[in-house]
């Protein structure tokens, strides 16, 4: 009798983790690609791109980023096919394939997507995964978060992605439709925002998405300046320093109107004596959550309405993951048969 | 804790098997009971429905209370009486609702399978760019009451001659191709255009048009022959009129989001597909994969969806607009 192994897997729009019971853990990014064509193909030697492989290369490839906006698109072939292979990728890298250590057979997996592609295709969602393991319990990104942390009760989770932002306020019930909130400003949006403010400053500078994206990383922020923020790109060829200090700020800063604005409206719904409850155990997830100066911005918006605590996760890169393994674990047998 | 783990636990598993089950969300079903409930207490709903679905009401007097069948009846009626059921905004809206004279949309996203069209340093091709923006233009058009019929759903090959043949047998009201130019000289510049049948004496634009029609399988006698009966035809205003429409609300619409796009106008050229439909036909080039930054712009699915929106606003300006004239006449 081959040993089951459960997997937590976060599928997310920027970044997919997964952590299994054997311990291992990894995270790539959400890319997928095929090679463009037959010279491409020759070049690279692989049929299929994963993660940062696939970044790198795209020149190459036909690129796409399966739950973009954090949707899956019904209909295109190709983004299923890249969940597809993005769900083997993260199999294989803890040990399950068809010759390798653990048979997908024997694997149960719990999935967590953006709450809006579950709530939108959820069958569609399902049908996509299907085949791939055994056994398969698909469920919402900050559901996944919250019962990691076991943070349960009287909590909002506010998961700062690339193509979403997810808000989920647990009431210690499976969120329903009103606990839970999608907004498309999220990472991407900044993205564009950013190269938007950047070329209208430097009309010369040659600046890509993803060398944007890359500067969000290392030094987004909202508020206070907390340095000068000088990057170095192509201008009319020549590697040219380029301050972009305000436009960062005013990039990152579009994030915080609409995520207060919903913050604040899903916290008048709760019911009024969990209020307070709910609003000193705020908890930012997700790579906005990176952004400096962001849980203070929030902390000051909730002071309008009697002040409130922002946690930050430390490890946010498996915390969705984790959860989902804590779910496969504590799923008892019989459930498990039902998901298969 | 532990309790309220097990017990979210088992409600996510209940929800994951409802899915494998087909069964509609649970958000969806509260609000089933919810009716119901209506449907005993209020005479009024009753008398309503009496009246709505009597047949129904005849065999079955008192709606029952465990079969999901009532429940789907219930739905489909509920909205038009007061209920509010604003939150289930799921129901399908009928095309017959809307009495318009363009009812059914053939859309043609240009080039596929071994025909990658115009092609981008980034490898961006042409024929994905038509059919993802064609697609997206589909589910926009079908979510306004249109009916919709693609020429192709997928990367396939399509002759140019089947294309039109297909909306000719499939009675579309109008005819609209999506292509992405590619012009060698408009490398720092970049627009949009629109086409409608007629001559032209650019020479550039019958090199275009030489470009598009590859592979159309007609002679260069056929084409001229087509041309020349076309020329007088009545349905080119309404193709002119339909360019016009789509070309103002692309440039409009795509201008704010592109920086530098320029505004290329409504052109007449000899495309086969504009030549042998028999329906207000016009093609249009969204873009130019010959300009990097058009070319990143096309690869974001964000601005592909802007384009389709576009291309919708275009359409239904040109629906509402043929629809009034014939109000008045009738």
């Amino acid at each position: 009798m081959a040993e089951i192994l459960h997997v937590g897997i976060d599928l997310g729009t920027s970044r997919s983790a997964i952590s299994a019971s054997n311990g291992e853990r990894f995270v790539v990014e959400s890319f997928v690609g095929w090679p463009a064509d037959m010279v491409a193909k020759k070049v690279l030697k692989r049929s299929v791109l994963i993660g940062h492989d696939a970044v790198s290369n795209r020149t190459m490839l036909d690129l796409h980023r399966p739950l973009e906006r954090g949707l899956l698109k019904e209909g295109s072939e190709k983004d299923v096919e890249a969940v597809r292979e993005l769900l083997k990728h993260l199999l294989g890298l803890v040990g399950v394939s068809a010759n390798g250590k653990v048979d997908a057979e024997n694997v149960r997996a719990v999935v967590g997507v953006p709450a809006a592609a579950l709530r939108t295709n959820k069958q569609y969602l399902r049908n996509a995964m299907k085949g791939i393991v055994d056994s398969l319990l698909i469920v919402s990104e900050p559901f996944a978060v919250a019962y990691g942390l076991d943070a349960l009760l009287h909590t909002m989770i506010i998961d700062i992605g690339a193509g979403t932002t997810d808000f989920c306020v647990m009431k210690g019930r499976y969120p329903t439709e009103e606990d839970q909130r999608t907004l498309t400003v999220a990472g991407d949006s900044i993205d564009a925002q950013l190269l938007k403010l950047i070329e209208e400053r430097y009309p010369q500078a040659n600046v890509t998405i993803f060398m944007v994206r890359e500067w969000k990383e290392k030094t987004s922020f909202v508020g206070a300046a907390p340095e000068k923020i000088v990057v170095t790109a192509p201008v009319k060829g020549v590697p040219t320093d380029l301050d972009i200090t305000n436009e960062m700020k005013a990039a990152c800063e579009t994030l915080v109107g609409p995520v207060v604005e919903t913050m604040l409206d899903l916290l008048a719904k709760v019911e009024p004596e969990f209020q307070e409850r709910v609003r000193n155990n705020v908890i930012l997830s997700g790579g906005g959550g990176l952004i400096r100066g962001l849980p203070e911005a929030l902390e000051d918006a909730l002071k309008t309405v009697g002040g409130g605590k922002v946690k930050y996760m430390e490890d946010p890169v498996f915390v969705g993951s984790d959860g989902g393994l804590a779910l496969a674990l504590d799923a008892p047998d019989g459930d498990w048969e039902k998901l298969s | 804790m532990e309790r309220v783990k097990r017990r979210l636990l088992k409600q996510a598993v209940a929800d994951n098997i409802d899915t494998i089950r087909g069964l509609p969300p649970r958000n969806v079903r509260p609000a089933h009971r919810f009716v119901q409930l209506w449907l005993r207490r209020s005479p009024l709903l009753l008398m309503f429905l009496t009246l709505a679905g009597s047949t129904y009401l005849a065999s079955d007097p008192t709606p029952a209370r465990d079969t999901i069948a009532p429940a789907k009846i219930v739905l489909t009626r509920a909205p038009r009486s007061s209920v509010s059921l604003a939150s289930i905004d799921s129901t399908p809206i009928d095309s017959a609702a809307f009495p318009l004279s363009v009812r059914r949309v053939v859309i043609d996203a240009g080039h596929g399978g071994n025909d990658p069209g115009a092609t981008s340093i980034q490898h961006v091709t042409e024929k994905e760019v038509t059919l993802d923006v064609a697609l997206r233009l589909k589910t926009l058009l079908v979510k306004h009451g249109f009916e919709v019929v693609v020429t192709r759903a997928d990367d396939r090959p399509i002759a140019l001659r089947d294309r039109a043949r297909l909306a000719n047998e499939s009675d579309g009201d109008i005819f609209v191709s999506i292509h992405v130019n590619s012009i060698e000289k408009h490398i720092s510049s970049h627009g949009i255009e629109t086409y409608y049948l007629g001559a032209t004496s650019d020479p550039s634009l019958t090199k275009l048009a030489a470009d598009e029609n590859r592979m159309s399988g007609y002679s260069v006698a056929d084409l001229h022959k087509l041309v020349e009966r076309m020329y007088a035809d009545a349905r080119r205003d309404e193709s002119h009129r339909l360019a016009a429409s789509i070309q103002q609300e692309l440039y409009g619409n795509l201008r704010a989001s592109d920086r530098g796009l320029e505004n290329w106008g409504v052109k007449r050229a000899p495309f086969i597909v504009l030549v042998a439909t028999e329906m207000p036909a016009i093609l249009t080039e969204i873009g130019c994969m010959s300009n990097d930054a058009e070319a990143e712009m096309l690869h974001r699915a964000e601005y592909r969806q802007h384009v389709a929106d576009a291309l919708f606003q275009g359409i239904r300006a040109y629906a509402s607009a043929a629809d009034a004239p014939q109000k008045k006449g009738s």
